[in-house]
């Protein structure tokens, strides 16, 4: 604001912000790490004229001012600059000298972020921290009455299956007949959901490629990773690391022809292709890669120009309707790797996803069903999709299930999850809470950006600028300059951690309920919840 | 003690004796003395347990038959067991001292948790022997003897104790010990003799040549457990070779590392690259360094660089002057101790530095001065330009013989005849009246502006321009023929028709004009009361001068708020003038003036003052006109290429805007004559936002002297020179590097600077700016 007091609608003060920088003038070197490392310029230096009235006592003589001036670090506060609550300040100041805090109130910024008629967009997750998972408890604890497994001591085969299982009679016609058997893979149930070159830096793309190569080759967990829209590397398409990689398909096409062209130098088929036709942090919605993101190396691998923008249209062009859509997508890929590779689609959840679910049970090439909740990650949305649009996963998924079983498929078409798991750090409880309401398996993305890289983002409204490429801890960013902080290596390592410990974890839910050579899925008269309505929804117990 | 043994059925009357009736007959034999117990299990839990009431006294227990769970379990130092057969689950349970021979197989859970005594199995044993043992230092740690081979998972959790698995009959078997032992193991020692490919190596070390030591503690008490099983003579056969024999031993907690994983580092290079090719997964797509970098970067990896934009825009004091004199250029030149350069530099741009600048001008140049943005006063020009009236001549460029015929000898045509003078073309003024000056020297009052300073100026330029008619008025033919004999013609013929408005009476009323031009000259006449209709500049400086001459009740009439400010509206309120609004004249009588509202206001005099226009009779058809004015570009030319139109005739305006238009028309023709172009002006002016004012007194009031002016200039935009950026910058990375003479620059070192934009926060000029660096690719 104008020191004159000018105001407009839009102007704002430090109170009306929802991050305020808490400033330490006392501590303040002034080394200017703060205002180099802020991803948004929210601060800078400012000058400072300060009074200071020299009252002699005894007023004998004629009182002074003293004028002096002073610099310190300010916050600005118009809407394009206001600070994100990112941290970095904090992270960089070597006096402990600045830090944001959240405002006691709800902010004023959120009326005037939407200057020139835009509406906000941000990365991130939808913002409530609340989650239905984390109230699930596992409550069947079989000391004596199952064999109790100790989760230390046992082995345990924490191993799902992502293919269409043919039941049994079907199975051993198209055994003796030497018929086509459904291509079935044996993965662990975490899957590193589709996050795409382009939405994901260099770095951390191949951090996370490079984490899941070393889970499968040094310790032997069978743990896939989806490449999201945005086309795969020509290097990993021809390496024996394909198998680990889930190659996604979306409405932008963006990478295909690479993909293809690919074909004939492939060591490996990839673990399977996950057709997109859905994302749960922006459902019905599409995805727009801002040009400045499409630097030479995007532009290579998603085979268009650099410097152009990448729609990905919220629907694929050339579907009609439910049964052809799927049937034909699902055929096309099928068919790319000569029915070898299982073929899925991802949806975001919602209330039609059991007419998707009941088409597939009719389609014999469909692998599996993938849901994204509305608690699931973006990169770039509107911030109305991201709040406000989806459906809770863990209904959304129960209603799934019990939907196969009621047609007796439940063991035929697995169905996986994501969105919001682990939000609140209980990855391996909320992943377990989903496999025992019916998930053959779950699939992250935020958190492994949070734990395998440090992402500073929050359903409290923190950081969340993945979208403008700017991502401090450069895991969104394409600009070298943020992308080289990030250390592939490091978020390899961080993978792993990430990977055995929760299999630690998963291990110490399931061992008490006497299981150790199969998921618990759909071992849902384990699950209890303290909400008898949401007891009831689900079809699980209510406990006090 | 007695000597006889007493004999325990665990089958009576062909019904199977309790458990719990066993136990009591084995404790009440014991408490009678006797020391030899022969015991006929029928599946019995624990016998040859709990003997303590020997009070440490040798008590021997013969089991036959088929003995149950946890033979000896909680057994006493002093009680030895001797199973003629095989032995059931948990075999010496929690043994605290007993010694127990199984003359066959024991199934699971042998040893299970016990902390002394030895348990000797002939056989076999089942899955998890030797689990949970531990060893207490009070006393002898456990030991357990298997002849053949162990079940799975043996020695889990195993803290202390030790175990000899002999592995004899098991020698084709891979493992002797099973399927994963040692998982949990922290204490005591297995001896093994076989193959076992694996154990959990989390928790146990493998000792492959036995050392020393426990070779010779293996010699000695192999041989004492093969007497007791009596296999004495394999001895020799189990004793012959030290390298038959492995050790396993619980790690020691630091020694525990959990699975060793190779290192990322090691997997990227030998892995990871090794199957994709150097630089990994995109090492093929971009030769871009990609190393981790830090969060505080310097040269090329800063995301933002500070450049010293000196210059680079325009002082919004310079920005709005309508002469586009550098204002801001002159107090620095004062604070810089070159008064007189500073005062020089005005005629550059204008003739009329003092009378205008200090003067006549409403001074733009103050009205948007940066401090005014924070309620500081704005640096006060006119001080600067009352002094320019002494200020010397601008060196003139070498002479072009080009000539320009200039119509008009007011602010305006004075203006361009001076500049292109200064260019070194020859201007030749025609005037119709008979002075040179227009307006100023016709209407405005004497009040505002002294003759003397007016003259001076008017001297300066009549010096120096040689060719100016005066009473020299102009005809159509006349304009034609100064188009053949000049290079251009500029029109700057003012405004001097004044405008009527179509009321009953307008005959009745003078023009401000006329009144103001005959007041000047000391010859006007007003009645005391007087009213002006059109309550502008020109109607407040006509009330002003009509209460010199002696009017006592002066009214001004505007159909709209009136738009006079300045010192003419002050003037006019000074005199008393009584303003009214909106109203509107009816008719002018011979008393006074009629409103449309009815109301009548008694007048000796009236002065209509609603404007003047252009009286343009000379101007050839096809020059373009609009509203009764010359229609002109941005550079002032008419649809007559060779012709230009200045000032009021083209549209009206202050004396600043005028002088400017003849500024800016001959700069026009001055580049046509030369092929030049001037830049400086066209520059845009600096966002004031980027000025710090906060480096000045909050209670500056203003000031009168020069020197104090130029010190409260905040230098919007150029260079003071403060060095504050060089002090500011954390990294000492901005340096100030003399140019030569008095210039110099402040240059930034890439290498040094963080980006951290300090130096453009700090700068009290604003010229330090932060841009985004280049893309890196």
């Amino acid at each position: 604001m104008e020191s004159m007091g000018n105001i407009a609608p839009s102007t704002l003060s430090v109170k009306d912000l929802p991050w305020q920088i808490l400033w330490n003038k006392e501590k303040c070197t002034l080394c200017g790490n703060c205002t180099s490392v802020c991803p948004v310029r929210a601060i800078e230096l400012g000058v400072h004229r300060k009074r200071a009235l020299q009252v002699p006592i005894g007023l004998e003589q004629k009182a002074t001012n003293l004028f002096s001036v002073y610099h310190g670090i300010d916050q600005r506060t118009d809407a394009a600059h206001a600070c994100v609550g990112c941290g970095m300040c904090a992270l960089v100041c070597p006096n402990s000298a600045i830090i944001p805090l959240r405002a006691d109130e709800s902010d004023k910024l959120r009326f005037h972020v939407n200057q020139g008629g835009e509406p906000r967009r941000r990365g991130g997750r939808r913002n409530a921290p609340e989650s239905v998972l984390d109230k699930i408890k596992f409550v069947r604890i079989s000391m004596l009455t199952d064999p109790a497994l100790d989760a230390g001591r046992h082995e345990f085969e924490l191993r799902t299956l992502l293919g269409r299982i043919l039941p049994p009679e079907e199975m051993l016609k198209a055994s003796s007949d030497n018929g086509w058997m459904p291509p079935v893979r044996e993965i662990y149930p975490l899957i590193i959901g589709s996050m795409s070159f382009g939405a994901l830096s260099p770095n951390m793309w191949e951090g996370l490629q490079m984490g899941v190569a070393y889970l499968n080759e040094e310790i032997g967990m069978p743990v896939r990773i989806c490449t999201g829209e945005g086309g795969c590397p020509p290097r990993l398409l021809k390496s024996r690391f394909l198998k680990y990689v889930i190659l996604q398909i979306a409405s932008g096409y963006f990478g295909w022809d690479e993909i293809i062209h690919s074909l004939p130098q492939m060591k490996e088929d990839p673990c399977a292709v996950e057709i997109k036709y859905g994302q749960g942090a922006k459902p019905g919605d599409g995805g727009l890669l801002m040009w400045y993101k499409v630097n030479k190396l995007i532009a290579a691998i998603r085979g268009v120009p650099q410097g152009v923008s990448l729609p990905s249209p919220p629907t694929h062009q050339t579907k009609y309707s439910i049964e052809e859509a799927v049937a034909k997508m699902i055929q096309s890929m099928s068919m790319a790797w000569g029915f070898r590779v299982p073929v899925y689609p991802k949806i975001s959840g919602t209330s039609t996803a059991l007419a998707v679910l009941n088409n597939l049970t009719r389609n014999p090439y469909a692998a599996g069903l993938a849901i994204d909740g509305e608690d699931g990650g973006t990169g770039a949305a509107y911030n109305v999709s991201m709040d406000h649009m989806g459906h809770p996963i863990a209904s959304n998924l129960r209603d799934a299930y019990l939907n196969l079983v009621k047609l007796g498929k439940q063991n035929e078409i697995p169905l996986f999850a994501g969105g919001g798991i682990g939000k609140n750090g209980n990855l391996a409880a909320n992943a377990a809470a989903l496999i025992m309401l019916g998930a053959s398996g779950v699939q992250i993305g935020k958190y492994v950006m949070q734990a395998a890289a440090g992402c500073l983002g929050s359903e409290s409204d923190r950081c969340n600028i993945c979208n403008i490429g700017l991502c401090p801890k450069g895991i969104t960013s394409q600009d070298a300059r943020l992308d080289r902080r990030l250390d592939p290596e490091k978020v390899a390592q961080r993978v792993v951690d990430v990977f055995l410990s929760f299999d630690a974890e998963l291990k110490k839910i399931v061992a008490p309920l006497g299981r150790s050579t199969s998921l618990p899925i759909g071992m849902s008269d384990a699950l209890g919840i303290n909400d008898a309505s949401a007891a009831q929804r689900l079809s699980i117990k209510y406990v006090l | 003690m007695k000597k006889e043994t007493i004999k325990i059925a665990g089958r009576e009357n062909d019904a199977r004796v309790e458990s719990r009736i066993l136990e009591e007959r084995i404790q009440r034999a014991v408490a009678e003395g006797y020391s030899q117990i022969e015991v006929t299990a029928y599946g019995q839990h624990g016998i040859g347990g709990r003997l303590w009431r020997s009070g440490g006294g040798r008590i021997k227990v013969n089991i036959l038959g088929t003995s149950g769970q946890r033979v000896g379990s909680m057994g006493f130092a002093g009680t030895f067991i001797e199973v003629f057969g095989p032995a059931s689950d948990d075999i010496g349970w929690l043994n605290a001292g007993a010694e127990i021979i199984v003359r066959g197989d024991a199934t699971n859970g042998a040893g299970n948790a016990m902390a002394q005594g030895k348990i000797y199995v002939e056989g076999d044993i089942g899955a998890r022997g030797m689990t949970m043992t531990k060893h207490n230092p009070r006393f002898e740690p456990p030991e357990l003897w298997v002849f053949g081979k162990t079940g799975d998972s043996f020695a889990e959790f195993m803290a202390g104790g030790t175990a000899v698995v002999c592995g004899v009959g098991a020698e084709k078997e891979n493992n002797v010990l099973g399927y994963r032992p040692c998982v949990g193991m922290v204490g005591g020692k297995i001896f093994f003799r076989g193959k076992q490919s694996s154990y959990s190596q989390a928790d146990a070390r493998l000792i492959a040549d036995l050392p020393d030591e426990e070779w010779k503690w293996l010699k000695s008490n192999l041989k004492i457990f093969l007497e007791a099983i009596g296999k004495q003579y394999l001895y020799g056969e189990l004793s012959a070779k030290r390298s038959d024999w492995r050790m396993l031993i619980a790690l020691k907690p630091y020694e525990k590392k959990g699975k060793q994983l190779r290192p990322m580092s090691a997997f990227k290079l030998e892995a990871w690259e090794k199957e994709l090719g150097p630089g990994g997964l995109i090492g093929d797509l971009t030769s871009e360094d990609r190393s981790p970098i830090g969060v505080i970067t310097t040269g090329e990896l800063r995301r933002y660089v500070p450049v010293w934009e000196n210059e680079k825009y325009l002082p919004p004091c310079q920005a709005h002057c309508p002469t586009g004199i550098p204002v801001q250029k002159r107090w620095a030149l004062i604070r810089k101790g070159k008064i007189e350069e500073a005062v020089d530099l005005a005629l550059n741009y204008t003739p009329f530095a003092a009378t205008v600048c200090g003067y006549l001008c409403p001074n733009l140049c103050m009205q948007h001065c940066s401090r005014q943005i924070v309620n500081l006063p704005a640096v006060d020009i006119r001080v600067l330009g009352k002094a320019s009236l002494e200020a010397g001549i601008p060196q003139r460029a070498a002479t072009t013989g080009r000539k320009v015929a200039i119509i008009g000898g007011g602010p305006a045509g004075l203006s361009v005849a001076w500049q292109l003078w200064l260019a070194g073309h020859e201007p030749v003024i025609y005037e119709s009246k008979k002075q040179l000056g227009g307006k100023i020297a016709e209407t405005i009052p004497k009040s505002r502006i002294p003759d003397d300073v007016f003259a001076q100026e008017i001297a300066r330029l009549a010096n120096n321009i040689p060719h100016i008619h005066l009473d020299a008025a102009l005809t159509r033919d006349k304009f034609k023929k100064l188009k053949n004999d000049f290079d251009f013609i500029v029109i700057a013929t003012g405004a001097t028709k004044p405008r009527k408005i179509p009321v009953e009476g307008i005959e009745r009323a003078v023009t401000a004009l006329d009144f103001l031009r005959q007041s000047k000259l000391d010859i006007a006449k007003v009645g005391e009361k007087v009213v002006i209709i059109g309550a502008g500049n020109v109607g407040c400086d006509a009330a002003a001068e009509a209460a010199r001459l002696g009017a006592k009740k002066i009214t001004l009439v505007d159909v709209q708020k009136p738009a006079s400010f300045g010192p003419e509206r002050r003037s006019a309120e000074a005199a008393g003038a009584k303003f009214i609004w909106p109203r509107f004249t009816k008719a002018i009588k011979k008393t006074g003036v009629e409103l449309a509202d009815g109301e009548f206001l008694p007048a000796d005099t009236v002065i209509i003052a609603v404007g003047d226009s252009p009286d343009l009779m000379f101007l050839p058809e096809n020059i373009a006109t609009k509203d009764g004015y010359i229609v002109a570009d941005e550079n002032f030319r008419t649809s007559d290429e060779q012709v230009y139109a200045i000032g009021d005739s083209v549209r009206p305006g202050l004396l600043t805007e005028a002088i400017g238009a003849g500024r800016v028309a001959a700069a026009a023709i001055d580049g046509i004559l030369k092929g030049i172009t001037e830049t400086y002006d066209q520059l845009p002016q600096i966002d004031v936002q980027r000025v710090k004012t906060q480096y000045f007194d909050a209670r500056e009031t203003g000031s009168a002297d020069v020197k104090s002016c130029a010190a409260q200039c905040a230098s919007c935009g150029a260079c003071r020179d403060c060095g504050l950026c060089e002090v500011i910058c954390p990294q000492g990375a901005i340096s100030r590097r003399a140019r030569g003479d008095d210039a110099y620059e402040y240059v930034v070192d890439d290498e040094s600077c963080i980006g951290c934009g300090f130096c453009a926060g700090a700068c009290p000029t604003g010229v330090w700016y932060m841009v985004e660096n280049k893309p890196l690719e």
